[in-house]
């Protein structure tokens, strides 16, 4: 080991002056010119003609088997020659993968994105498709999600909204009226107090990777806020000290001292028991997504005609009643492709009004095509949903950059936890949010 | 000794405790995968009221653990294979031969063992990709070759240090040279040590999900333990369909255990006692 | 003599030396001969023979692959731990990465995790070791518990950590266990006091069957007239493992402590990654997870470069006292 180590030491002085030169400047560019030219390292991928890799975490999933094969026709029709393969990545891991992929320089062609800092963060690695754009921009709604500084980097797919969902029959169980869903804070405190009394959890929570705050954020957000002030912090202008930021984060810590959740909160995943818990009947409440997965469809085969939908109840006298509601996912190009028209056709066949309509209709997603009939669902709270889609606004956590998200995580877990107080976490975020 | 009758008996009870909770998170996994994702989500934790194949059959089928478990097997084989191979030549020149330079490099080896994977794990990749084997299966060998050569030399090189010099000596006043040693020699010889330390490889590669995740890109290379923990993603709720999987990844490497008990634990300890 | 040995200096020395293998040199030399040689190899300059070349020949694959995939990444995260991220990408920043680490209060918990799990380490040897003891002993059963207590040891922790995630939730099975015998539940892993607990908890559980066969073999190779020494003296339970066993096992004891704290400090990640996350509030981070988080989640490799070092220097400082015991337990040296 003492050999190794002095080897070590010995040539650092001679290789750090080599990584100036050769390995450290624009790692991104490099890698980009290493997939282009030959090593590439990729025997898939690195975007030779003739074959187009797309990198997401849906394809595997049967209920979006129609919307592949949908779109999949639609490339073939314009470029028989080309060969597309659609790669599932795992989510937990989707975006470190990409981060090996962005590092080697070789990769996938198209790559699925969720709207928001993941997306910003990694701009550089994706080629801006304003001049593609066409028709599409009118066709599609939620581009600001995959915006930066005034370029599109992807194209949306679904529209992403939380929406409070309940259970009408345990509002009926509770002796509260199941066609009138509190629209007020005081009125959801009443049903909160009313369910509490059967023993049941009002709301399903999972904060174990601090989600649940965000979607508090958001949810409870326009019902705080003032529309001015809304709009102050969508433009990045946010004040953490103001007694509104305050008190939504007093709501937080108020909420889970009278206990509105389920307990364990900090331990519950929430994709994976927050909604397993609302779905099997164990509480009147949960704020749950439009698209993708924790939606009307997935609730609807468990709940059916007892899942009812509302907007965000109004907390203050200046605050307002709207489902927040944003671009969801999207496609994007990265830079290293070799002919990047091709690989932006085969975004536009993954976002044409035929693969979307699958898409919407088998994996239960509103999708960004605003051309799309959603009359025929059978699905008594899409039409809500849809109806409140023209008034939304988009959310309030997703203008937060990757590591305030990281932070606003890990201190909503100390206040459930009593680890902190509302202030001290405050003048963390405040500091961590320039 | 101290201990008879009844003393034992006390002993016994917690150790029995302790067995069965050793194996009843297999014994909950295997219920949970005899439920539907109905069954699931009405009654997480109930005995199952059915009993059946279908979430096996359905991690097997739709979600291609069949080809996952292919890709397991062709890359465990050939890492095993080549730790074997490097590690005793390794083993036997380090415990055996004198040469100059030979306890910086066996230092060098054995430090590689501190090193956690994470540590190297970003310039690695890019050392792979430069080779152009980032998303092949020789990649994902060397991959594990680096990942587990430090312990296989080592335990070779306590293996080889037991058999006495006195052997090599008579082979060479036999005439034979170094390399032909080690062929005829000290492969033979080294059987047990080999048979133990290549099942261990062997577990460590089948279960690695961290290397292969980032190793393999592309979907049809992807191994078995990968293609598990992707059936428990954030966008999957569906808990009884990776219980399946979970006791099919499993299965394998249990039946394994049961039948070459003695050579993994004997695997276990060749570089724990003294020669 | 002398051209001879002239003669396969050139030999071996051809880079192309193939003929090795065929063991041809070494024949032509009288075995009286070598071995006068060898004894006088330590005074003189070694010249390059076939079982000079050959020890080489045998370690380069091994020593090459170790500095190809781990040296010469560790050197170049040395470098990299320099640069910047983000708009930075490649600038040289110098300090500033390891800067921003000291001030994080995140990797600073995780610092203070890695002294936690040093601190465990001596429990994590015990257990197994008593466990080794009764075992030893014979007590009623000690087959079956032989064999069950190994068998976390062949699962994979990704698949561990998922399973423990279920067993432990809220509502899970050990809180109702719990809520059984009139204990209060807990929130296992939500709860920052218990959570790194926990999971050290379960990383036991999953390797203590490792340690135990170690024992296991370690007891194999006590003096058995020691024993009956002792039984004859009258000497108790206690007694015995104390004035017996022990000194007996002092060097598995030693390869124990060591394999265990190579386990804990770079084999916990997949328990870590499964079960919390690093939650909740970052209480239950160790460096691979930092780690891994700033490269994928937060795209700054670049202070995950630096992190890396830390946690390489780290285990420098920890392992370089264990090595040289490692290498004592090796004839090797």
């Amino acid at each position: 080991m003492p050999a190794a180590l002095s080897n070590g030491t010995r040539s650092r002085r001679f290789s750090t002056r080599l990584a100036a030169v050769a390995i450290a400047p624009l790692v991104l560019t490099l890698a980009a010119c290493g997939a282009a030219s030959d090593d590439g390292g990729g025997s898939e991928g690195g975007g030779e003609s003739g074959k187009l890799v797309v990198w997401d975490w849906k394809s595997g999933d049967p209920t979006a088997k129609a919307y592949v094969d949908a779109a999949k026709a639609d490339f073939e029709k314009k470029h028989p020659d080309v060969e597309v393969e659609f790669v599932a990545q795992p989510f937990d891991n989707y975006y470190t993968l990409l981060g090996t992929a962005i590092e080697s320089g070789s990769g996938p062609d198209v790559v699925l994105f969720n709207g928001g800092a993941q997306l910003r963060d990694r701009v550089d690695a994706l080629v801006p498709l304003d001049d593609y754009l066409g028709d599409n921009e009118e066709r599609l709604a939620g581009w600001e999600a995959f915006q930066d500084a005034d370029q599109t980097y992807a194209v949306p797919i679904t529209l992403q909204g939380e929406p409070f969902y309940y259970n009408k029959k345990i509002y009926e169980e509770a002796g509260l009226d199941p066609e009138a869903p509190p629209t007020t804070y005081d009125e959801l405190t009443d049903v909160c107090e009313a369910i509490a009394k059967i023993d049941k959890d009002c709301f399903s929570l999972g904060n174990k990777e601090g989600i649940g705050m965000e979607f508090h954020l958001s949810t409870f957000g326009p019902g705080v806020f003032t529309p001015e002030q809304y709009d102050a912090w969508l433009a990045g202008d946010r004040d953490w000290s103001s007694p509104e930021v305050k008190q939504l984060f007093e709501m937080w810590v108020q909420q889970n001292e009278d206990g509105w959740f389920n307990d364990g909160v900090n331990s519950t995943a929430m994709f994976m028991d927050e909604f397993t818990k609302f779905q099997g009947g164990e509480s009147g409440n949960v704020v749950g997504l439009i698209s993708d997965v924790a939606h009307w469809k997935s609730f609807d085969e468990f709940l059916g005609d007892d899942l009812g939908v509302y907007p965000g109840p109004i907390v203050n006298e200046g605050g307002q009643s709207l489902m927040p509601a944003e671009g969801g996912i999207g496609y994007g190009v990265t830079e290293w492709t070799a002919d990047k028209e091709l690989a932006y056709d085969l975004v536009d066949s993954l976002s044409s009004t035929d693969a979307l309509t699958a898409f919407y209709a088998d994996a239960g997603a509103i999708a960004s095509d605003t051309t799309i009939d959603t009359s025929d669902s059978g699905i008594p709270v899409v039409a809500d949903i849809v109806s409140w889609l023209p008034e939304s606004k988009p959310n309030l956590h997703t203008v937060l950059s990757a590591d305030t998200l990281d932070l606003l995580h890990r201190l909503s877990q100390q206040l459930i936890d009593g680890k902190v107080t509302v202030d001290d976490a405050l003048a963390q975020l405040a500091a961590s949010d320039k | 000794m101290g201990t008879r009758g009844l003393s034992r008996w006390v002993i016994a009870i917690p150790m029995a405790l302790l067995a069965i909770a050793t194996i009843y998170p297999l014994l909950f996994t295997l219920n949970v995968s005899q439920k539907t994702r109905r069954e699931y989500v009405l009654d997480r934790f109930g005995l199952s009221n059915t009993f059946g194949l279908d979430n096996f059959v359905d991690a097997w089928q739709t979600s291609g653990l069949g080809t996952y478990a292919l890709n397991s097997t062709i890359v465990t084989l050939g890492s095993v294979a080549l730790l074997l191979v490097f590690g005793s030549m390794a083993g036997f020149a380090f415990s055996q031969l004198h040469f100059r330079g030979s306890k910086a490099a066996f230092l060098l080896i054995l430090g590689a063992l501190l090193v956690p994977f994470q540590v190297v794990m970003v310039p690695f990749f890019r050392v792979l990709g430069q080779i152009g084997l980032l998303d092949t299966y020789p990649g994902l060998v060397l991959a594990y070759t680096a990942q587990f050569l430090p312990f296989t030399v080592f335990l070779m090189t306590s293996y080889y240090s037991r058999i006495p010099g006195e052997i090599i000596e008579a082979a060479r006043i036999d005439g034979a040279s170094t390399f032909g040693i080690y062929l005829r020699l000290m492969l033979p010889l080294g059987r047990p040590a080999l048979v133990s330390v290549g099942i261990l490889n062997a577990l460590f590669c089948w279960n690695d999900v961290l290397i292969s995740l980032l190793t393999m890109q592309s979907a049809d290379h992807r191994t078995l333990m990968v293609g598990v923990t992707a059936l428990r993603g954030q966008y999957s709720d569906n808990i009884p369909l990776f219980a399946g999987g979970v006791v099919m990844a499993a299965l394998p490497v249990l039946v394994v255990y049961l039948f070459f008990q003695k050579q993994i634990t004997d695997g276990v300890t060749a570089g724990s006692t003294k020669g | 003599m002398n051209t001879s040995r002239l003669g396969t200096r050139t030999d071996a020395g051809d880079p192309g030396s193939a003929r090795v293998p065929g063991g041809t040199p070494g024949a032509t030399t009288p075995p009286s001969t070598r071995t006068g040689q060898r004894a006088a190899g330590s005074g003189r300059r070694p010249r390059w023979t076939e079982d000079r070349v050959v020890p080489y020949l045998l370690v380069l694959p091994a020593v090459l692959i170790v500095v190809l995939l781990r040296i010469v990444p560790l050197v170049m995260g040395a470098n990299f731990s320099f640069t910047g991220d983000g708009d930075a990408n490649g600038a040289w920043v110098g300090l500033d990465n390891y800067r921003t680490l000291w001030d994080d209060e995140v990797f600073r918990t995780a610092m203070k995790n890695v002294g936690l799990l040093l601190l465990a380490l001596p429990v994590a040897v015990a257990i197994p070791g008593l466990l080794a003891t009764f075992l030893f002993l014979k007590v009623p059963g000690y087959r079956l518990y032989r064999s069950v207590y190994f068998f976390p040891v062949v699962l994979s922790p990704v698949i561990i950590g998922a399973i423990f995630n279920v067993v432990l939730s809220f509502d899970g099975p050990a809180n109702q266990l719990l809520e059984k015998v009139g204990i209060e539940p807990i929130d296992w892993l939500g709860d920052s006091t218990y959570a790194m607990f926990t999971v050290i908890g379960v990383h036991i559980w999953a390797t203590f069957g490792m340690a135990l066969v170690i024992f296991m073999a370690g007891f194999a190779t006590v003096d058995q007239s020691l024993l009956d020494a002792a039984r004859s003296d009258g000497a108790n339970l206690r007694q015995t493992v104390w004035h017996v066993i022990i000194p007996e096992l002092s060097q598995t004891i030693q390869f124990v402590f060591v394999t265990t704290m190579i386990g804990m400090l770079t084999g916990m990640f997949g328990l870590l990654y499964i079960m919390t996350g690093g939650g909740p509030g970052g209480a239950t981070y160790l460096p691979e997870l930092y780690i891994w988080t700033q490269q994928g989640q937060m795209n700054r490799p670049a202070l995950a470069s630096a992190a890396s070092m830390v946690l390489f220097v780290l285990m420098l400082v920890v392992g370089f006292a264990q090595l040289r015991l490692l290498k004592r337990a090796t004839k090797e040296s």
